[in-house]
């Protein structure tokens, strides 16, 4: 199925200059295997914040549906 | 006994008998509280008796700053503006940017601390050992940043000021100080505890350094801070977007304020997104010693202002039913050159908004009316017509018209723009916090909402979070290290302390610091009758199902939910189940 990802914050460097990339993942792919189709392992990137699907916060390992937009972000912090 | 970068220098100021004296900086209050917050807090402990009028000739008005302060550390050009709020009749400790921290220390004190009540409006003007007191009916009346404007003239640029605006002088609750035209101690009603002594504005120059332990293995050990710890991407994405970069991620977490907190997610966020707003960005500043420089300022159309924050872009916009991003600027604008918190002001206006549309009252402004929400602004500042009884805040506003259920406020603060619906440990944060709602205290969506695989809707684990989260940024900010050093850890705090001072302080210090600092605030409180009937949440919150299309939509925190949170957080803090202290906690800080 496709998916599209999208890296926000600090992130965007690992897509260059495309503001989103569209990719193939197996059905039942979770957010966390998706992202290392992508290129991107979430636990080796020191200011990895947290995932959204269709613009929902969502858990790390929760799964993708056939057209969903993934977004990564990165850390942010204060306030 | 004395220590390397500090002082050892206090100067307090009487506004009545126009006198100034000096004393050493109470050096066991330093050891056990560090500076800026933590040593305030232990100052007002100590000086201010309870049930005082926090407008009264017995509240005084704090500036502290800590050891690190003029020192080349990085982001430590933070300053504690404290005082007893009358917001809340809790105590109030302010963290303002800029540069004025930096010029008290360089004036030769660690403290400044005004007292009394001047007959006549006047400023203060600083210099090193030298203290004038002027004539301020030329000042009183104008905007801030009026003002400003009109001593920088006279002064130039070597002085920073610190200034009220006419919300200040009128003693409104939710009146705050400006600082070199563009920061703000905002909250708590700090403004009018400074109007009350009719003082309109502080300027202060100072010429002497700084001296610490040992300057070349310093500088050499800062340097490396700064390139491997604070100039990476954790900390610098606030030089690129500031905090409007959290509109999308908190957007997307599902805890962004939608009129009033009805809901989480404006539909049109995209209108005023932080990508759409850094397209008017015409200037960057950053305070005295800072690394990462987050000060943007925009222009869009014939308005300026420095910022907007997160908080104005979502209090002026989604909270307001908002999408037009010059309001926004606007709106900043205005109430910053008035002396009026965005963060109350807004909320107190969007609560006015749906009373209103609900028919309770009429406050004559709906969700949507931008140019009346800035008309409403001024006439907050200027206590006229409904702006006479919307100025005092949305617990007294709603004492007395109804809607007590929405006004969202805990001990008269008004929320944040954090919706603790989707990030529950916020709920907690806001409850606990000693000087009513604030983010700043402890940073729940952080850990529940910015984090990967951390779930945000359950009490579990969320005292020990919400005491951690606190902890950590009590001595943060009892060093007077910026927020947005996101990075910093103990040990590194407690390595730049040794540096500095040339004692040995562990990382292990830090953490007993920041729980005295939670507990001298908590003490305070107690002093002042707070317990656990004032650790609150809106009813809104556990009532109503959050609404929109974000994340957390549906969702409310049930009471069983929350009172098992404070429970947790009393039983990590050692206080008793009606939360106060037992009183071998208080002598044990004291």
């Amino acid at each position: 199925m496709k998916v599209t990802i999208t890296l926000r914050g600090t992130l965007r460097k690992y897509f260059g200059e495309d503001k989103e990339r569209v990719y193939d993942v197996p059905e039942g792919c979770t957010c966390d295997e998706a992202l290392k189709i992508a290129g991107l392992d979430y636990k080796k990137i020191k200011n990895f914040g947290f995932v959204s699907i269709n613009n929902k916060r969502v858990m790390i390992y929760d799964k993708l549906q056939e057209g969903d937009l993934l977004k990564a972000f990165s850390k942010v912090s204060g306030g | 006994m004395t220590m390397l970068g500090y002082q050892n220098n206090v100067l307090r100021i009487n506004l009545k008998e126009k006198k100034a004296s000096t004393e050493p900086l109470r050096m066991d209050f330093a050891r056990k509280y560090i500076g800026s917050k933590g040593l305030a807090i232990r100052y007002m402990y100590e000086e201010l008796d309870p049930g005082i009028d926090a407008l009264g000739e017995d509240n005084k008005l704090f500036l502290t700053t800590g050891p690190l302060t003029g020192t080349p550390v990085p982001c430590s050009g933070k300053l504690s503006v404290a005082a007893k709020s009358p917001a809340t009749g809790t105590m109030n400790d302010c963290s303002i940017g800029g540069h004025a921290g930096i010029k008290i220390k360089f004036a030769g004190y660690d403290m400044i601390i005004f007292e009394g009540i001047s007959e006549e409006p006047c400023y203060v003007v600083i210099e090193d050992d030298k203290v004038k007191f002027l004539d301020a009916a030329d000042l009183w009346g104008r905007g801030s940043h009026e003002a400003e404007a009109v001593l920088a003239e006279q002064y130039g640029t070597d002085y920073s000021i610190m200034s009220i605006g006419p919300a200040g002088e009128k003693l409104s609750n939710m009146a705050c100080i400006n600082s070199d035209y563009y920061r703000q101690a905002g909250r708590g009603g700090i403004g009018a505890v400074m109007g009350s002594k009719k003082m309109k504005a502080i300027l202060i120059k100072g010429t002497k350094g700084v001296k610490v332990a040992d300057i070349e293995k310093t500088t050499d050990r800062i340097l490396e801070i700064l390139h491997d710890d604070v100039l990476q991407e954790d900390n610098t994405f606030v030089y690129d977007a500031g905090t409007t970069a959290f509109l999308e991620a908190c957007g997307d977490g599902g805890i962004v304020p939608y009129k009033n907190f009805s809901g989480a997610n404006d539909p049109e966020w995209e209108k005023y997104n932080g990508d759409v707003l850094m397209q008017y960005r015409e200037g960057k500043r950053g305070c005295g010693s800072c690394g990462l420089g987050c000060g943007n300022f925009l222009k869009i159309g014939n308005a300026v202002c420095e910022g907007p924050e997160y908080e104005t872009i979502a209090v002026a916009g989604p909270n307001a039913g908002i999408t037009d991003p010059e309001h926004i600027v606007k709106f900043n604008e205005v109430c910053d050159n008035m002396g009026l918190d965005t963060i109350s002001a807004g909320d107190t206006i969007v609560w006015a908004m749906e009373m209103t549309e609900k028919g309770l009252h009429d406050f004559g402004i709906r969700f949507g009316e931008a140019d009346k929400m800035i008309e409403m602004v001024e006439l907050m500042a200027r206590q006229e017509g409904v702006g006479a009884d919307l100025c005092k805040g949305v617990k007294y506003c709603s004492e007395k018209y109804g809607g007590t259920d929405f006004a969202m406020q805990v001990k008269g603060l008004e929320f944040p723009q954090y919706e603790p619906r989707g990030s529950w440990g916020m709920s907690l944060a806001y409850a606990v916090s000693d000087r009513g709602a604030c983010h700043m205290r402890a940073y729940a969506p952080n850990v529940e909402v910015f984090a990967a695989a951390v779930p945000p809707y359950t009490s579990e684990g969320k005292g020990q979070m919400v005491y951690e989260l606190g902890e950590f940024n009590a001595v943060k900010f009892s060093l007077c290290i910026c927020d947005f050093w996101g990075t910093i850890t103990y040990d590194i705090m407690a390595e730049m302390l040794t540096m500095i001072t040339g004692e040995k302080w562990t990382a292990e210090e830090m953490g007993e610091v920041g729980r005295r600092v939670l507990n001298i605030g908590r003490a305070f409180n107690q002093r002042e009758g707070f317990n656990r009937a004032n650790d609150t949440i809106p009813k809104r919150l556990v009532r109503e199902a959050l609404g929109g299309e974000g994340p957390a939509a549906g969702q409310k925190i049930p009471q069983e939910a929350f009172e098992d949170m404070l429970d947790q957080y009393y039983e990590v803090m050692g206080w008793n189940k009606d939360g106060t202290m037992p009183e071998e906690l208080i002598r044990s800080i004291l």
